[in-house]
């Protein structure tokens, strides 16, 4: 078949970060012209996404090895089912967000957005294909600082403040990660994460290093208690940015450790798994309450989030005797990047609407802006974990590993998380329905605002309904390290 | 042999007792020239480690650059809040968090005892892939074994690398607003001698650019001197008429990723993998990679000194 063996010839791996710098950089020199060819940059990724897709489908896992040395000596690219899901999550919040982003910023801040933006999507193509510990660093690195500029964007104290705390907790977590591929190096005389996995054991550098790059992730990642930095960073970023920053950037750390735990440290690290389950916990809980007690809408948004990270780390207890467990952290990483996302756009939307974003104040925004306030209501359905969608899937999967394992605890957490996330979406949603006691501003939101946030949050439910073939995607390579054909 | 360990052991102790200068010291100033020798004084250790090239990188960047951004970022710091530049005295606050800090030994120093164990049991000498890098440095285009690793064998970490540079630039350029004018006029002894030492120091920086395909030196180290000569120019006053607008000043930034991107994307249309060279052009293509990275290290060092976008001169209405 000429076509299809045109397909996948093509290395579409790095053609995943190459094109959205070369974008990037076209962006920056041709400013006139930078909204139609990031746009332009960003289809070109997700087709590009799809080719690799293709490829992985038919010829199983994506090697690529940079500079065509090949490990220990190059660097290795590499892509499974696994990393794949993260891709093509990013490339869809890539799309939706772009497109907001054409309607959102003006001439003025649009050329500032266009190349910090495109740099940000190259590095996270960069992590979820990269199979080298020195060269996630640098792209942990390029994530970070993107983030932090991109926060910046919004002006102002509060934005640059939070930028400022936000950049300086990103960098902690990268100089602790990196000073674990250090000690790694030294001990095993290699970056690439295969060859460290064949020759890893147990030492008290070991120790060291899974402390220290766990530690740097999970800042990163924002789980309690080290999640100071992110409401006033995800709150006071632009819309769009906010979308990106609690859809995918956080993801972006929580993969990394996934994979470090499940390629290199899961044979070493007795115990902590219990305290990773036990930290998400008191995040589920204590994120959701915080979500409750906001007045502002992107404040409650950005608190649910901390909670919703919360969960991933509930599969980590799990998953010794279930694996269903990772599938189920697979699947609510996904289905809260989309959600999540399609959450702010909304919040952004309403922002834009009204001028503010007192929940109490939102005035009849049912009647004024229906497309909105139904995104933000489908978006909460995956994020309370109601049937059917994305997060019911993965919150179910969760709950059936707890309760074959007796462990009570963790499912009174998972339900009690629901039913508070129930709690602080109906709160938005109440008061959307109501008429306001100040009369305000009303000022035109474009369709292109609208629609991204209502397709991502279709695509939050839908995902609930799809869950064969997520499942099958995520067994090309094994991630899991389970041969066993889910549910 | 006594006198060396002697040597390293006093270098050692200087560093510990210059780090904690830095970061103990209530006036910024002080902690900025502490910050300073400390760069320094690691750039000896690297000498006796063996290691030059990491030793110029840290004398012409951890040391000069870092150290010129800091005390850039300090003279703003006095210019925004006249006088208030020392930690000590501040609100209640702060003086809450300082109590605090104290309490925060005690974890601090649990994580440098375990620190402390782990790098003792480490196995004492350990090759890594020294040998490796050795037995390809025949292919790699160059005689040099970091610039072999930097530019061929892990090309794509630099090319990223490239890209981080850009980035901060682009980052203080979306906080920050326009560069702040020219405090003032130079005074004699600066103008004179910004004169006489910017072609000394573009000689220098051409000369590692050149030499360090076979011996230390290269990209990096020539870039931060390139760096050093813009920030010596703009302490002098002088400004270049182009705004941050223009588009020979972006190009010239781009130019170090943007050539290693098309180098990038021609290799994988040619082998199918990407910043693989044909052994006969390697060294070409490094020399070129360099030179463009060289140029936009520079530019992008000397911009980030100072502190805005750039304005140009504008046009009297």
């Amino acid at each position: 078949m000429p076509a299809g063996s045109a397909v996948t010839g093509v290395s579409w791996g790095a053609l995943l970060v190459l094109l959205p710098l070369t974008g990037a950089m076209v962006c920056f020199l041709w400013t006139r012209a930078a909204r139609i060819l990031g746009l332009s940059t960003v289809i070109a990724v997700c087709l590009a996404v799809a080719g690799l897709g293709w490829q992985l489908l038919q010829e199983g896992v994506y090697h690529h090895a940079a500079g065509g040395w090949g490990a220990p000596l190059g660097i290795e690219l590499y892509a499974d089912g696994l990393s794949l899901l993260m891709l093509i999550a990013t490339a869809a919040v890539a799309l939706a967000v772009s497109i907001y982003s054409t309607g959102y910023f003006k001439r003025a801040r649009a050329i500032r957005f266009w190349p910090l933006w495109l740099i940000l999507l190259a590095a996270l193509n960069a992590l979820f294909l990269s199979a080298d510990i020195f060269n996630l660093y640098v792209t942990l690195e390029l994530v970070g600082l993107a983030a932090a500029a991109l926060t910046a964007l919004g002006g102002g104290a509060a934005a640059l403040r939070g930028a400022m705390r936000y950049l300086l907790a990103s960098l902690l977590g990268s100089l602790s990660y990196l000073l674990g591929v250090a000690l790694l190096y030294h001990s095993f005389g290699s970056v690439d994460i295969a060859m460290l996995a064949a020759r890893m054991e147990s030492s008290p550098t070991v120790w060291a290093a899974l402390g220290l790059m766990s530690a740097g992730l999970i800042m990163k990642t924002a789980l309690y208690p080290l999640h100071f930095w992110l409401p006033p960073a995800h709150s006071s970023a632009p819309a769009p940015v906010s979308a990106v920053l609690s859809g995918l950037v956080v993801k972006a750390s929580f993969y990394l450790l996934l994979r470090l735990w499940l390629e290199l440290f899961g044979s070493v690290s007795e115990g902590i798994d219990n305290m990773l389950g036990l930290l998400g916990s008191v995040a589920v809980l204590w994120g959701s309450v915080q979500a409750l007690r906001q007045t502002r809408l992107k404040l409650l948004v950005a608190y649910s989030t901390v909670a919703q990270l919360g969960y991933l780390f509930l599969a980590f207890p799990l998953a010794a005797s279930a694996m269903t467990a990772w599938n189920a952290a697979a699947y609510l990483v996904i289905s809260h990047a989309l959600a999540k996302a399609a959450m702010f756009l909304a919040a952004g939307n309403l922002m834009h609407f009204a001028g503010h974003d007192r929940i109490a104040d939102l005035d009849r925004m049912v009647q004024r802006l229906p497309l909105t306030v139904f995104a933000f209501a489908l978006a909460g359905v995956s994020i309370m974990g109601l049937p059917p969608s994305g997060g019911f899937i993965g919150k179910w999967l969760l709950l059936e590993a707890a309760l074959t394992q007796g462990r009570w605890d963790l499912v009174a957490v998972v339900i009690l998380g629901g039913l508070l996330a129930a709690g602080y979406v109906f709160k938005v949603l109440g008061s959307a329905f109501t008429q306001a006691a100040v009369p305000q501003r009303a000022r035109r939101v474009p369709a292109s605002m609208e629609w991204p946030a209502l397709l991502l949050a279709c695509a939050a439910i839908v995902l609930g309904l799809v869950t064969l073939p997520v499942f099958s995607l995520v067994t090309i390579g094994d991630a899991f390290g389970v041969d066993e054909v889910v549910p | 042999m006594l006198l060396q360990s002697g040597f390293d052991v006093a270098l050692g102790l200087g560093l510990l007792w210059v780090a904690w200068q830095a970061l103990n010291s209530s006036d910024l100033f002080k902690a900025i020239v502490f910050f300073i020798a400390f760069g320094l004084l690691m750039a000896l250790a690297w000498v006796r480690m063996d290691a030059p090239d990491i030793a110029l990188a840290e004398a012409a960047i951890g040391a000069g650059v870092t150290g010129a951004l800091l005390l850039g970022a300090l003279a703003r710091l006095r210019a925004s809040n006249a006088g208030e530049t020392t930690m000590g005295q501040a609100g209640n606050g702060q003086r809450r968090f300082m109590a605090s800090r104290r309490l925060l030994w005690i974890p601090l120093l649990l994580m440098a005892a375990g620190l402390g164990y782990a790098v003792l049991s480490l196995p004492g000498y350990t090759p890594g892939l020294s040998a490796q890098v050795a037995a390809n440095l025949g292919a790699s285009g160059v005689s040099n074994p970091v610039t072999a690793v930097l530019l061929n064998f892990r090309g794509y970490d630099t090319l990223l690398e490239l890209v981080v540079l850009l980035l901060a630039l682009l980052g203080m350029w979306s906080m920050a607003g326009p560069a702040p004018p020219p405090s003032a006029e130079a005074a004699a002894v600066l103008d004179g001698l910004s004169r006489f030492l910017t072609p000394l120091v573009l000689l220098v920086a051409a000369y590692l650019l050149w030499v360090g395909t076979r011996a230390p030196g290269g990209a990096f180290q020539a870039g931060s001197l390139l760096g050093a000569a813009g920030v010596l120019l703009i302490l002098a006053g002088w400004r270049a008429n182009v705004a941050s607008t223009a588009l020979s000043l972006r190009l010239v930034l781009t130019a170090g990723p943007g050539v290693f991107v098309a180098v990038a994307a021609f290799s994988l249309l040619m082998s199918g993998q990407m910043l693989k060279y044909p052994p006969a052009y390697a060294g070409i293509l490094i020399l070129i990679i360099e030179i463009a990275a060289t140029l936009s290290i520079g530019l992008t060092l000397a911009g980030l000194f100072l502190g805005g976008r750039p304005r140009g001169e504008r046009k009297s209405p």
